[in-house]
């Protein structure tokens, strides 16, 4: 089994991992990591798993862990520092998840995108959204809490 | 809006706190049932039918077996006589119905693609899956059933050897128990349609749809010899699982805990029912004396729960000429699939779908009849608007094809008809206890200016724009009674919950039931805040644990705004009555529970503030110090409490929407969505905002994207979500949601239990919006999923394209 080298959330691991293994499963169940949720069949529609490789935002069950040999990884877990983010507080403020299986891929998701476009259009959020999947919360008070974290920061 | 201080505490019921949920969900801190990991925990991956009807010649797994890693192998013929079918009494409604005998894995023959007829347990997940592919079995095809109607003729193929017809369960709703009764209300329904001036007459077909949560099911047990079984199940109904684990593993019933993790990635109804899978889970881990667990793929989720609706229903509404609304006939059929699900069987869905018919309108007569078929396709579950999404597309479809017909506003007609005043019986004795349907609808309108809009629509068409308005209406179920509970799941409908205060002043709240996203949590610490006087950061909630909870037969059909929330209240409401009794004693006053104020974190007592004592102080004085009480009186601060309504209750809510449609594509865009909803007293208004805008999305989900497409040969062809089209967040409007609440006479706050039965009328108020846009071409859409390029058929088939 092959050895792999990766940064997480600023720690570093050496971990053996089968060449077959998802990154989400390498995450979820080797690293104990299991705030990045899987919620489809691994075919990347759902985004719960959503992570940031080398900042970018990609889904982690589209990705077998050996790929992320030699690159930094930030998981949910890695997201805030001693507070909240801007964008985790105006989810919470906002009401923007109910059973909150997919919210850590959307901040994930929303994280990079704000970074990218600091002052989106409502229609900008719903489209970037559109590669992550809620059930409960019917959209809107997502949109509202990215709205008010691009303005407040 | 921030938390608001303690000074507001009085004020706790109706505040937009944030969730005491969020914090972990943020971090990604929850624990879901898939998070869990005990020390040597095995996995399970089960073997599925590939065939949607076939006999099982044999099966054969030595090979999987003997992978290394593997632990064990079951199969039907392993554990067929290992424990028992799971048609047992407690799983069985007091319905008279052809109940399907079935064990947990497929014994005989598969009766659906996707049924569980083996499972692998082995070290890790990989392996599991990899030795899954390795078990053989020999499958002889056999004919399969599909469509509903084909189902019911004579000399179909049966589904269950055992039934003599593929009739699960077929019912009358009117007229009264005898079938000379109904026979006789029949013939007058007749007449009315004999002599009626307008008739509308159609087949309605809503296909095969529903939920799917985010987090699909999983199952974790433990065994040990002296404690016996522990099973952690994403379920909304511990409870009913602990029951059913006992009576189907014939465990003594002291020996079985069910637990329901505490963060549940949705249910919306999917996990209500008591699932094979769990026996085979808490089997295996018993038999093996190791831990077991089993998280369902999307891929078998899709192939096993989340689908309902799929019904056909022949309508007919007689009218007069001025919009009086006079009766309602309808026979519907019912597509079960294979109803092989605990408590529900398939057919309890479109059993209360008939039953809530008649929707918030003053019918003279009803006569409505629904058969129910066995299928070769997955069970029907229980999937949020359980049971009556088809019907309500169906009626409020029909409303506006009256309005049509007579040329008049189909929001007038509806106003015209509804129920002016409350309580009232429906035509299919749906008890409606209290409301005003009227301002709710007057509300409604009061946002939108018709006359404008009609006028906009006007100058549009001229330019061959084509905008339309729809409406739709909805009385929903508010939590369900005793009265309808037992008779429908064979189960109790109050409410219960225990609260205990500890000495530092903090409550802690213990309910039977398991949510799974409806925050409970903190709805929960404000009714408790505000009845106390205290901070909801100081009340505590433990749900799910059928160990240290009262029973509750689950988080189901809105029952936390009425019942549970109602039976916290009571039980808080003893406690204060037993700490003012004890201040009253100690202040040597003669005064009742009436006369304190239970305000930021004090009781004072009214007649003389400096009678006062901090709730701490009281609490900790009859906890710890329990000497120089009042005669009779002990120690101690906790107690359960039940709540039950004598009759169901209700909440109703009213939709506006207003579409463009592209007549050259049949694509249509949602240019407005308005509600107006009577949700009773609001705990916390984020919540209630967020139940409105998730339910309503799931409605247009349901209508426009989602289908489960079974091929000739009942292959399910929507497994993943590439095939199975949820609504985006680029799908779908921002919504306008208003309020016209009257409070509920009979929960002690007022409050409704709001959510679930939403969904109903989205369908309806969404087509009728693109019938009215499209009214030149003279189209009534009367199936569903509603998508353009069916839109684009009927415009070229109307010839006035």
């Amino acid at each position: 089994m092959p050895t792999i080298k990766v940064t997480v959330n600023g720690e570093s691991y050496e971990e053996t991992v089968p060449e077959r293994m998802l990154l989400s499963d390498f995450l979820r169940e080797q690293l104990a990591l299991t705030g990045t949720h899987i919620g489809c069949t691994y075919e990347g529609v759902c985004g719960a798993c959503t992570i940031h490789l080398d900042g970018e935002a990609v889904k982690s069950c589209l990705m077998l862990a050996v790929q992320a040999d030699g690159h930094a990884i930030t998981t949910i877990e890695g997201l805030r520092g001693d507070e909240l983010t801007l964008l985790q507080a105006a989810f919470k403020e906002n009401h923007a998840l109910q059973c909150g299986f997919c919210t850590p891929g959307i901040l994930m998701n929303m994280a990079e995108f704000l970074e990218k476009n600091p002052n989106p259009t409502d229609e900008e959020i719903r489209h970037g959204l559109v590669g992550n999947l809620c059930r409960c919360t019917g959209y809107a008070h997502i949109v509202k809490a990215v709205r008010e974290a691009a303005k407040s920061a | 809006m921030a938390s608001k201080p303690i000074e507001d505490s009085a004020d706790w019921l109706g505040t937009r706190l944030p969730r005491k949920e969020d914090l972990r969900l943020v971090t990604g801190g929850g624990k879901f049932l898939s998070d869990m990991v005990v020390p040597g925990m095995l996995h399970a991956v089960f073997v599925r039918s590939e065939h949607a009807h076939a006999r099982i010649k044999g099966i054969d797994k030595s090979e999987a077996e003997a992978m290394p890693g593997v632990v064990a192998v079951y199969t039907g013929a392993d554990t067929e006589h290992a424990f028992k079918s799971l048609d047992q009494p407690v799983l069985i409604p007091n319905l008279d119905a052809q109940y399907p005998k079935y064990h947990a894995l497929a014994v005989g023959k598969v009766r659906y693609h996707g049924e569980p007829v083996a499972v692998v347990i082995a070290r890790d997940k990989y392996t599991a899956e990899d030795a899954a592919e390795l078990v053989d079995v020999d499958y002889e095809e056999l004919p399969v059933v599909l469509d509903a109607e084909a189902a019911l003729e004579d000399g179909a193929t049966l589904v269950h050897e055992d039934a003599t017809s593929n009739e699960m369960f077929a019912m009358t709703f009117t007229g009264g128990e005898t079938p000379e009764e109904q026979a006789a209300n029949d013939a007058e329904v007749e007449k009315i349609f004999a002599s009626a001036d307008v008739v509308v007459s159609e087949r309605f077909r809503v296909h095969r749809t529903g939920v799917t949560p985010m987090e699909p099911r999983g199952v974790l047990c433990e065994w040990n010899d002296s404690d016996g079984l522990t099973a952690y199940i994403t379920t909304q109904r511990p409870h009913i699982d602990r029951l059913a684990i006992v009576d189907v593993l014939d465990l003594p019933a002291e020996k079985v805990r069910v637990v329901a993790p505490r963060d549940m990635g949705g249910g919306f109804g999917i996990k209500a029912p008591f699932y094979r899978e769990n026996i085979v889970i808490a089997y295996a881990a018993k038999d093996l004396g190791r831990p077991v667990r089993w998280v369902e793929s999307r891929y078998e989720a899709q192939m096993n729960i989340g689908q309902e609706r799929d019904q056909v229903n022949d309508m007919e509404v007689a009218a007069t000429k001025d919009g009086e609304l006079l009766a309602v006939r309808n026979r519907g059929v019912a597509n079960n699939g294979v109803g092989c699900i605990g408590v529900y069987w398939g057919f309890v869905m479109p059993f209360l779908g008939a039953v809530e018919l008649p929707n918030a309108y003053t019918w003279h007569r009803g006569d409505v009849k629904l058969r129910v078929a066995s299928t070769n396709k997955a069970s029907l579950t229980p999937s949020r608007a359980f049971g009556h999404f088809p019907t309500r597309f169906a009626l409020e479809r029909s409303i506006d094809m009256v309005a049509h017909k007579i040329g008049m506003e189909p929001c007038e007609l509806r106003r015209k008809n509804l129920i002016p005043q409350l309580p009232y019986t429906s035509v299919t004795g749906e008890y409606y206890d209290s409301g005003d349907f009227i301002g709710v609808w007057d509300n409604l309108m009061a946002q939108i200016d018709l006359e404008a809009f009609r006028k906009e629509q006007a100058e549009a068409r001229k330019e061959g724009r084509y905008l339309g308005i729809g409406f739709g209406c909805g009385v929903e179920l508010s939590g369900v009674a005793s009265e309808l509970m037992v008779p429908m799941e064979n189960q109790p409908g109050y409410g219960a919950a225990s609260v205990r205060i500890e000495p530092r002043g903090k409550v802690f709240v213990f309910g039977g039931d398991a949510p799974s996203g409806q925050g409970h949590e903190t709805t929960t610490a404000q009714a408790v805040a505000s009845i106390f006087g205290i901070d909801p950061e100081d009340v505590v909630v433990t749900t799910g644990d059928t160990t240290t909870t009262p029973f509750g037969s689950g988080s189901i059909g809105a029952r936390n705004g009425s019942y549970y929330v109602s039976a916290v209240a009571k039980a808080c409401e003893e406690l204060k009555d037993k700490i003012t009794r004890i201040l009253a004693h100690d202040f040597e006053i003669e005064a009742h529970k009436q006369h304190f104020d239970f305000k930021n974190g004090e009781i004072v007592y009214q007649g003389d503030p400096t009678k006062r004592k901090g709730f701490r102080d009281a609490v900790e004085r009859i906890i710890m110090w329990p000497i120089n009480l009042p005669e009779g009186d002990v120690g101690g601060l906790e107690t359960t409490a039940f709540f039950e309504a004598d009759k169901p209750m209700i909440c109703f809510n009213a939709d506006c929407c207003i579409v463009e449609v592209n007549a050259e594509t049949g694509a249509f865009h949602i240019k407005r969505w308005v509600t107006s909803e009577d949700v009773g007293n609001v705990i916390n208004p984020n919540i209630v905002d967020g139940q409105m805008h998730g339910a309503i999305v799931q409605g247009l989900s349901n209508t426009v994207f989602e289908e489960y497409i079974y091929d000739e040969q009942g292959q399910q062809m929507s497994a993943d979500f590439e095939h199975y089209k949820i609504a985006t967040a680029a799908d779908v409007p921002d919504f306008e949601v208003t309020y016209a609440p009257t409070p509920c006479p009979h929960t002690p706050l007022g409050t409704r239990g709001i959510g679930e039965g939403r969904p109903s009328s989205i369908p309806g108020a969404l087509t009728n919006a693109v019938c009215d846009a499209l009214l030149p071409f003279g189209i009534e859409i009367t199936e569903l999923p509603m998508r353009p390029h069916n839109i684009w058929r009927k415009i070229r088939e109307s010839g006035k394209a």
